[in-house]
């Protein structure tokens, strides 16, 4: 998207900058402005968000978080990071857009509709105003979320500009003995050391005390090892729609499998923790472990459309974990303390994970069966036979779905005390339940024939949906609430829409042929 | 007799079949939907009191009991195709029956503690009204109904009618129209740093329910007469303001002659002359005169105020659209205009916003009923309960964020509305409360109680306990965990522990096993069916 002009005039002024900045090095050694960017490299690490992590991780998502856009002026986050610390030094007039999103955020500010951005320090002097308004509000609409949203930007913003989000690894003052800690590189400016020195001599430290592992983390976010899992499954999509053998499709969602596996073993390797503790990792795992049950259950019952199914769905997953940023968050943050036992959160969550993971599988067939329903001819025969498939899945979700509820359910009493509370996440998951036993229960009745139980199967994932997403982004309540985005919520709105269209198109049963 | 038969063959029929059990889950599933928005919208007392604890949805549950029950019972006796189904369907009744024991024998309730203070007490979320002769010490309770709207109660303790219930209620402040001609004024504000906020009303008004001074915190609020402004700026000597309560005027003792002189001891007295009588006044010790009895004159329209008495301590003055304080840099008295912009505060941080000022209205406040809100898992309107009682025949509400006292003449009388309380048999008492932030961040990492257990039945016992998250306190048969803090003052925390009882764990266990045992086995079964065929 283009810049308005006014930032795009900017790239010359921060050009003038830089050459000031050159100026003043040349001028003056043992000052603080002996610095420029090119001292700030991306393996440096920092204590950043509750985490050691790269300098490089740091930029990226400070970038993303003030601008909602990767890069500003299609610079490198590291130069942009650099030019915000380093004109914060210098007590600079430094412009810099800030991201303003809702439309009562933009009035209060004095903002007009069409404006997206807010020059950072000015934004700045309206610290307080913004502040007694969030206090002030006392529901938590949209309005106070973004509210809430603009004054975390701000502060990101000042803490950068003043030096104090950069922090270096150096010995305890008091200490004679080598401890370190993390310090505000803010300390070292008073004794009038550079930046390139403390940064330098920061990584020294850390690397010496404990390790180049945080280095992992840069490999990671560097890797697009999610856009490579992309194109494998695309290839592997292409192959298993226009081959007749499936060989070629099972080789390449094998490949891709081996990928992913690679992937979450390597965020696993830096979190240390297992990896289904926010939504993006859940929709990675969701999407790695309905290929596996695709692969799986193709192995007992092979037919092509479990693979199809299985890749649909992840290629859904990798586009989500790409494309959703609003929603989904990449970044890798401390765990909010009720998650804090690593036993329980991999053995509940994953299982209910992999529960929605096989629902998501019986969803998709059910989508497809009724697809071609619609466009194609098919005999009744043939479609009892899809609707057996959709069956299958369903069985596997449903197991996998009590199992997970029960675990939850002891999870909860050891930790406690109680089994059941009617917290929302754990009465969807029980809604979910429910409304697959209908199905289940429904074919013994005359109520839900094969036309019946194809559409509730496509329509049942909105449920599923609804438990997994919905909780969090429109209920967002209870012990389970971790995550609150409000993209989410606009996400949640299309996808019913869009799939309440095709069930209303596919609603009328055809005349079937009786082969 | 064959009738009976035939309908109770009719009936066995309908529950045992498989639309039955369709219709009953289906409902219980749009329940359990409403359950959740009600949950999430108004907290998860106002969905248990409305949905999952309300009768309906215990006859729901109870449906679903008779269709699993029977759906068993039809297919008996036992066949062998259907061992997977019995062990799911067993499984489920063990967790129905599991779940009417926690419901009839389980304790859900929560202690707090305080620092290195011993506690005993659960509290219960179930509603109690306590009516206590403070002199006779003679205590009445009444229970009052769970219900999640307003309730009728009309019953009677002792020669006290308790009339309506409000389990949720929201103090309403009302301005209304005062008749004293503008001599007094009224204002709301926001006082807010960068960890709190606090909205409070002021009132000079006497009818009104609010105060002229407040403490809140450290900080001590006055509420002064507008008309005194002006003597608080102006720099004497003695720092003493007297003002005329009848016309709003102040001056200083300096303006009008009058000598600051002092007692044998050393006190500060002035003399004044005013309708023909001789007021004395001790500033530094009542704002009032003093008779030559040393009692206190409160029918005299003159006051004085001592503003050396407020320079040590934050003391905020507030004259409606101005503040006054002490700024102890400056060695002297400021006065700031608020009608316009925030104004910052010496103290904490603290700033200042003025969000109404009246003069010709008053503020009181009303519980009203209303459905809560919750927000960010804390309640935000809907807070409190109360209770309408008619006590003398004059009507009064008892609500649960402040205990009311009357007096019947001869004694006071305490009224309370308060949750119902259960006794442990041992005592915990908070050694340190510690939260751990994540490095670098305010996010808590962590919240962790030390507590110890002493058990002064038989031999006595003695526990040291480290309760956190994931990790409880389990003592015979309850479970303390870590739900919540509370904070004291600076650095100094109080605890709050879930405390929980639940019979029916065994069974839900068991239960539980089965269900997923036995899906498994049906499955199992049904597909050796199906190659056979």
């Amino acid at each position: 998207m283009a810049l308005p002009i006014k930032y795009e005039k900017e790239k010359e002024s921060i050009i003038m900058k830089k050459m000031f900045l050159t100026l003043l090095l040349l001028l003056s050694c043992a000052s603080v402005f002996a610095n420029d960017c090119s001292s700030f490299k991306e393996d440096t690490p920092v204590l950043a968000g509750g985490r050691e992590k790269p300098l490089f991780v740091l930029a990226k998502e400070s970038i993303k978080f003030l601008t909602g856009k990767s890069k500003h002026n299609s610079e490198s986050q590291l130069t942009t990071l650099c030019n915000i610390i380093l004109n914060g030094q210098a007590k600079k007039e430094y412009k810099f857009p800030v991201l303003v999103e809702h439309f009562d955020t933009k009035k209060y500010l004095g903002l007009s509709e069409d404006t997206k951005y807010m020059n950072a320090l000015e934004l700045i002097t309206k610290k307080d105003l913004i502040r007694s308004e969030i206090m002030r509000l006392k529901e938590n609409n949209s309005y106070k979320k973004d509210l809430t949203k603009t004054f975390n930007r701000l502060q990101t913003f000042e803490s950068l500009y003043e030096g104090k989000a950069l922090t270096v690894f150096t010995k305890k003052h008091d200490h004679e003995e080598n401890e370190y800690e993390w310090e505000s590189i803010v300390n070292h400016f008073e004794s009038h050391e550079t930046i390139t020195n403390a940064l330098t001599q920061s990584k020294i430290n850390y690397d010496n005390q404990k390790g180049t592992d945080y280095l992992l983390e840069l490999t990671y976010v560097k890797s697009n090892i999610y856009s490579y899992s992309m194109l494998l499954v695309l290839i592997g999509i292409f192959l298993t729609v226009l081959s007749k053998n499936l060989k070629y499709g099972v080789i390449f969602s094998i490949l891709t499998i081996l990928l992913e596996t690679t992937a979450i073993t390597w965020r696993v390797l830096i979190s240390g923790r297992a990896p289904i503790t926010n939504m993006y990792e859940t929709v990675m795992f969701s999407g790695y472990g309905a290929l596996i049950i695709g692969l799986i259950i193709l192995y007992f019952k092979r037919d092509k459309v479990f693979l199809l199914a299985g890749l649909a769905y992840n290629l859904l997953c990798l586009f989500m974990m790409m494309f959703a940023n609003n929603m989904l968050s990449s970044s890798i943050s401390p765990l909010v303390p009720v998650l804090r036992d690593n036993f329980w959160l991999s053995t509940h969550v994953t299982t209910i994970i992999l529960s929605y993971a096989a629902l998501a599988l019986s969803w998709m067939i059910a989508n497809i069966t009724l697809f071609k329903l619609r466009f194609k001819k098919i005999t009744q025969k043939e479609y009892n036979y899809y609707q057996q498939l959709t069956y299958t899945c369903i069985k596997v979700g449903i197991i996998l779905l009590s199992a997970g509820i029960i675990l939850g359910g002891v999870w909860a009493d050891y930790s406690w005390g109680r089994f059941w509370g009617w917290d929302p996440k754990e009465t969807w998951s029980l809604i979910v339940l429910l409304f697959y036993m209908i199905i289940v229960h429904g074919r013994y009745t005359s109520w839900i024939n094969t036309h019946r139980f194809t559409l509730m199967s496509a329509g049942g994932f909105m449920l599923v949906m609804m438990a997994w997403f919905g909780v969090n982004y429109i209920l967002a309540s209870g012990l389970h609430s971790y995550g609150f985005s409000e993209g989410g919520a606009i996400f949640l709105g299309t996808f019913f829409l869009v799939q309440t269209v095709i069930l209303i198109i596919c609603a009328k049963q055809p005349e079937l042929e009786k082969a | 007799m064959n009738n009976f038969k035939n309908l109770y063959q009719k009936f066995e029929r309908f529950v045992s079949s498989a639309k039955f059990a369709v219709i009953i889950i289906f409902i219980f599933t749009v329940a359990l939907i409403y359950g959740t928005f009600m949950e999430s919208y108004h907290g998860a007392d106002y969905a248990n009191r409305l949905v999952y604890k309300s009768w309906w949805f215990m006859f729901l549950e109870f449906c679903m009991f008779l269709s699993i029950v029977m759906a068993v019972v039809v297919r008996l006796p036992m066949k062998k195709r259907l061992y997977g189904f019995y062990t799911v369907h067993a499984g489920l009744v063990i967790i129905f029956i599991g779940s009417f024991f926690t419901y009839i024998n389980g304790i859900d309730g929560s202690i707090q503690l305080l620092p290195n203070n011993p506690s005993q007490k659960i509290l219960i979320n179930e509603d109690l009204l306590k009516v206590s002769y403070l002199k006779s010490n003679k205590v009445f309770t009444l229970e009052l109904p769970y219900t999640s709207g307003a309730v009728n109660i009309n019953k009677s303790l002792e020669n006290i009618e308790v009339k309506t219930f409000l389990p949720f209620a929201e103090n309403k402040l009302q301005w209304l129209p005062s008749n004293d001609q503008g001599r007094t004024h009224s204002g709301s504000y926001q006082l807010f740093n960068e960890n709190m906020s606090q909205e409070f009303t002021m009132s000079l008004n006497p009818e009104s329910d609010f105060k002229s001074i407040q403490k809140m915190g450290l900080l001590n609020l006055h509420y002064m007469p507008i008309s005194l402004k002006d003597c608080f700026v102006k720099e004497t000597k003695s720092g003493y303001i007297l003002w005329n309560l009848n016309t709003g005027k102040c001056f200083t003792p300096e303006e009008k002659g009058l000598p600051v002189e002092k007692t044998d001891k050393g006190t500060n007295f002035i003399v004044m002359e005013f309708e023909n009588k001789y007021l004395k006044f001790f500033p530094d010790f009542s704002p009032m005169p003093i008779n030559d009895d040393l009692s206190k004159d409160s029918n005299s329209p003159i006051r004085v105020l001592s503003k050396n008495l407020f320079k040590d301590r934050p003391h905020l003055f507030l004259f409606g659209k101005q503040i006054s304080y002490y700024k102890k840099i400056s060695k002297r008295w400021v006065i700031k205009d608020i009608s316009k912009d925030v104004v910052k505060l010496p103290w904490m941080g603290f700033k200042l916003r003025l969000l109404r000022h009246e003069t010709a209205l008053f503020p009181v406040e009303i519980p009203e009923e209303v459905i809560p809100i919750q927000d960010n898992n804390e309640i935000i309107k809907g807070g409190t309960k109360a209770v309408l009682i008619n006590f003398a025949g004059k009507e009064y509400w008892v609500r649960s964020d402040s205990p009311l006292e009357l007096s019947n003449g001869n004694e006071s009388i305490r009224f309370a509305l308060m949750n119902k309380e259960i006794k442990l048999p041992y005592q915990i008492t908070l050694q340190k409360f510690v939260m751990n932030k994540n490095p670098g961040t305010n996010t808590p990492a962590s919240f962790e109680s030390f507590t110890q257990l002493l058990d002064g039945r038989g031999e006595t016992t003695v526990l040291d306990n480290h309760i956190y998250m994931n990790n409880p306190l389990k003592y015979e048969d309850f479970t303390f965990y870590q739900s919540s803090y509370f904070q004291i003052g600076p650095e100094n925390f109080g605890s709050v522990l879930s405390v929980n009882y639940d019979p029916g764990r065994f069974y839900k266990y068991l239960g539980s096993l089965l269900l997923v045992l036995g899906s498994i086995w049906h499955y199992l079964l049904n597909m050796r069916k199906k190659k056979r065929a």
